[in-house]
């Protein structure tokens, strides 16, 4: 009788397989959940597929084709391109800057319950489901609503309505005000645990050497806070390319849809309300692809002048 | 470690098959009927009793009732569908129905389930064109418990408040609504305290639609190759519907709170709602000193002085229908419990307010002592079906953004006129 022979594993390799046993639970979520959806999106938007028939045809690109040269009935691709840009420039932007203008101020706070006091209640919109959100905000921003009214008395304007919800550039206005309320805490939070990281004798190092707040802030806060700044900016940017209920709750609430079509609402009404699975998720995969690029670049951008302490 | 790797990745490819897996419906020869339906408080009140009784007679037969609000019906309906797990029976109105049976997604009526010897004895017991939208090729594939055209519900008590007399002033003519609304109406600046009346947004194919009727347009051509016929009646329809908007004569916008939904709480903030004879047990429930005090009535549908067609709201049937994937056996006993449901027609008209539109019913004693029975009867005598052709849901939406470009937008009513016309010639041509 032969001997089997024993494997001997190195250290490492022993160290890779419990990795990847311990990976396994995060793989299976990724492919229930992200990959298969992203390969049948693409899959199904190559067809002609509709919601209610049970058998589709393959049509190559024809839906991209379609979606850059057609107006999709009356709500074109490019419309909701433009709309979802407007969004996330006006949303994100401000967001970055604001959530990290907050978070400095709130380090600055020597008692740290007061900070604690401060970040739950820029974070707790965030605990909001967004449906919710936008349903309050729609009450706001009614003619009799607390918005209109408190613009009213602070520009000494009664009785004036300022269309929040009428006029197409106060809805775009609209939509990213909720959007920014709701999630500058989130943003702000990882701020705040990026400033952390900052190790403190390095202020106390240049306030030696005679520097300024001001000065610390450019000098130090921020370069080492680039790659939380790299984070947040990514992070809010694609939040704000998928922003959706906010949306889809003002359309239901009566207002005008071309305004705020943002792609990923056009999906859904293309998709689910008229039917039209196979050219809705040519619309997702448009979408995926912008995303992917936008923040490719952005890495790409930052990736230059990288500091280290 | 690499087979392991490759062993793992396989695994995974199939995790999604087997998490999105269809269900059966049957199990151990006991029948599960998931029941989709909208809310409506009264409805559900006699509907849950018909349900425990035809589970009593039929133990095999588990029934799980799920109620979403009427205007998520069709979204979650379509999704689920989509998925492979719609639900056994469920209800559509005209429009969304008639998509579901071109396509061969739910099953025909079971005619003898139903107390019929087959498509005409059902038909011929159902007011005329009602059972349209869900007939094919000789075969009915729904069945309505409720047939109806919207009128006019008008509150007295803020009539008088502004010193009109309702059974005199009340508006019988677009230009009129205009001239009551504006006497009715009551703002701080330019914000609106109290509606005269507003429109039933965004239910455009039920009210715009033969509002442009009556001036002789169309949404299409006989032979349905042309969309948006007669420009003339559209423009005009979309310069008055600009005229009652914020950037008019600021009589309501559609981001306003539905004037149906405030209108039974007679807080004075709305004059005259939308509504079809379902309002009145609607109104019964939610304010009862409102609906005994006899301050409310029913007018018809307002034609325009210079109309060229008499016709009213369009009217609609609500659809009961079974999915046709489910087996033989499901099928055969969801017909059953729709037959045993509306077997008690009466009741949905005497409690609920909701009309089968059976001949017999609606030459019932039950329904000639309704409260403005003859004004609903008259306007849906004048009224033509809503539209279900194959886009009738683009159509909706393209009709939406046509009145929220005039209204919200000020967009002018000629290119928000040529934009629609062209949006839905693109539905039309594609199709």
């Amino acid at each position: 009788m032969s001997k089997q022979p024993i494997k001997h594993y190195s250290i490492e390799k022993k160290q890779a397989r419990w990795g990847f046993f311990f990976t396994v639970p995060c793989l299976i979520f990724f492919a229930v959940f992200s990959f298969y959806p992203i390969i049948s999106a693409f899959v199904t938007s190559l067809s002609d597929k509709q919601i209610m028939n049970r058998t589709s045809e393959f049509i190559g690109l024809e839906n991209y084709k379609y979606l850059f040269t057609k107006s999709n009935g009356g709500f074109s691709l490019l419309n909701s391109m433009r709309a979802t840009i407007t969004f996330t420039l006006g949303t994100f932007i401000p967001m970055v800057v604001v959530s990290l203008i907050i978070a400095v101020f709130l380090m600055q706070l020597r008692k740290t319950r007061y900070r604690g006091f401060f970040q739950i209640g820029f974070y707790l919109p965030a605990v909001l489901s967004s449906v919710v959100a936008a349903a309050i905000w729609m009450i706001m921003f009614d003619p009799r609503g607390i918005v209109n009214q408190t613009t009213n008395a602070l520009l000494n304007t009664a009785g004036k309505d300022y269309g929040w919800l009428v006029n197409s550039t106060m809805l775009q206005f609209s939509t990213m005000v909720v959007y920014f309320w709701k999630y500058i805490g989130y943003f702000v939070i990882l701020f705040i645990t990026g400033l952390a990281t900052i190790p403190p004798t390095l202020y106390e190092a240049a306030t030696v050497d005679g520097s300024g707040k001001w000065s610390n802030f450019w000098r130090i806060t921020l370069p080492l806070l680039k790659p939380t700044v790299l984070l947040v900016s990514v992070m809010a940017m694609l939040q704000c390319l998928k922003t959706f209920s906010t949306q889809y709750m003002f359309v239901q609430g009566g207002t005008s849809r071309p305004p705020i079509d943002v792609i990923t609402m056009n999906i859904y009404f293309t998709g689910i309300k008229h039917g039209k699975l196979g050219r809705a998720s040519a619309m997702s995969i448009i979408l995926f692809v912008i995303m992917l690029v936008l923040t490719v670049v952005q890495f790409k951008i930052s990736d230059s002048d990288d500091v280290d302490y | 470690m690499k087979k392991l790797t490759i062993m793992v990745l396989t695994a995974l490819l199939l995790v999604p098959s087997f998490v999105f897996a269809q269900g059966s419906s049957e199990k151990d020869g006991n029948v599960t009927i998931n029941f989709w339906t909208h809310e409506d408080t009264n409805r559900q009140a006699i509907e849950d009793g018909y349900i425990a009784e035809f589970e009593a007679a039929n133990p095999d037969v588990t029934v799980k009732a799920t109620r979403q609000a009427s205007k998520k019906m069709i979204e979650l309906i379509q999704t689920a569908f989509a998925a492979g797990e719609g639900p056994t029976i469920f209800n559509l109105e005209s429009n969304n129905a008639n998509p579901f049976v071109q396509a061969g997604r739910v099953a025909p009526v079971k005619y003898e389930a139903l107390g019929y010897k087959d498509a005409e004895d059902m038909k011929s017991h159902y007011i005329d064109g009602m059972l349209d939208p869900v007939t094919y090729d000789g075969d009915i594939y729904g069945i309505p418990f409720e047939g109806l055209s919207w009128c006019l519900y008008i509150n007295k008590n803020v009539f008088k408040d502004a010193g009109l007399d309702p059974e005199k002033d009340y508006p019988k003519t677009w230009e009129e609504m205009v001239e009551v609304s504006e006497k009715l109406v009551i703002r701080s600046g330019d914000i609106i305290e109290r509606r005269g009346f507003d429109f039933r947004y965004p239910y455009y194919l039920e009210t715009l639609v033969p509002m442009v009727n009556q001036l002789g347009g169309s949404l299409f051509s006989a032979d349905g190759s042309e969309a948006i016929i007669g420009e003339e009646a559209w423009v005009k329809v979309l310069t008055y519907m600009q005229n009652w908007g914020p950037n008019g004569l600021n009589l309501g916008s559609p981001t306003y709170k539905n004037a149906r939904k405030l209108f039974n709480n007679n807080n004075n903030d709305i004059a005259m709602a939308m509504s079809g004879l379902y309002q009145e047990a609607r109104i019964k429930s939610d304010n009862p000193d409102f609906y005994n005090s006899g301050e409310w009535m029913v007018v018809p549908f307002p034609v325009w002085e210079d109309a060229v067609a008499d016709t009213s709201a369009s009217f609609y049937g609500q659809f009961y229908m079974v999915n046709a994937d489910e087996s033989e056996k499901t099928q055969q006993k969801a017909w059953e419990l729709i037959g045993s449901m509306l077997s008690h027609e009466q009741e949905y008209l005497s409690e609920v307010n909701l009309i089968p539109p059976t001949k017999e019913l609606m030459n019932s004693e039950t329904f000639k002592s309704m409260p403005y029975a003859e004004v609903f009867e008259g306007d849906m005598e004048r009224a033509h079906h809503l539209y279900f052709g194959k886009n009738a849901t683009e159509v909706q939406s393209l009709l939406s953004t046509a009145v929220n470009n005039v209204m919200l937008q000020n967009m002018d009513p000629e290119q928000a006129y040529q934009e629609l016309k062209a949006s839905v010639q693109e539905l039309v041509d594609e199709d």
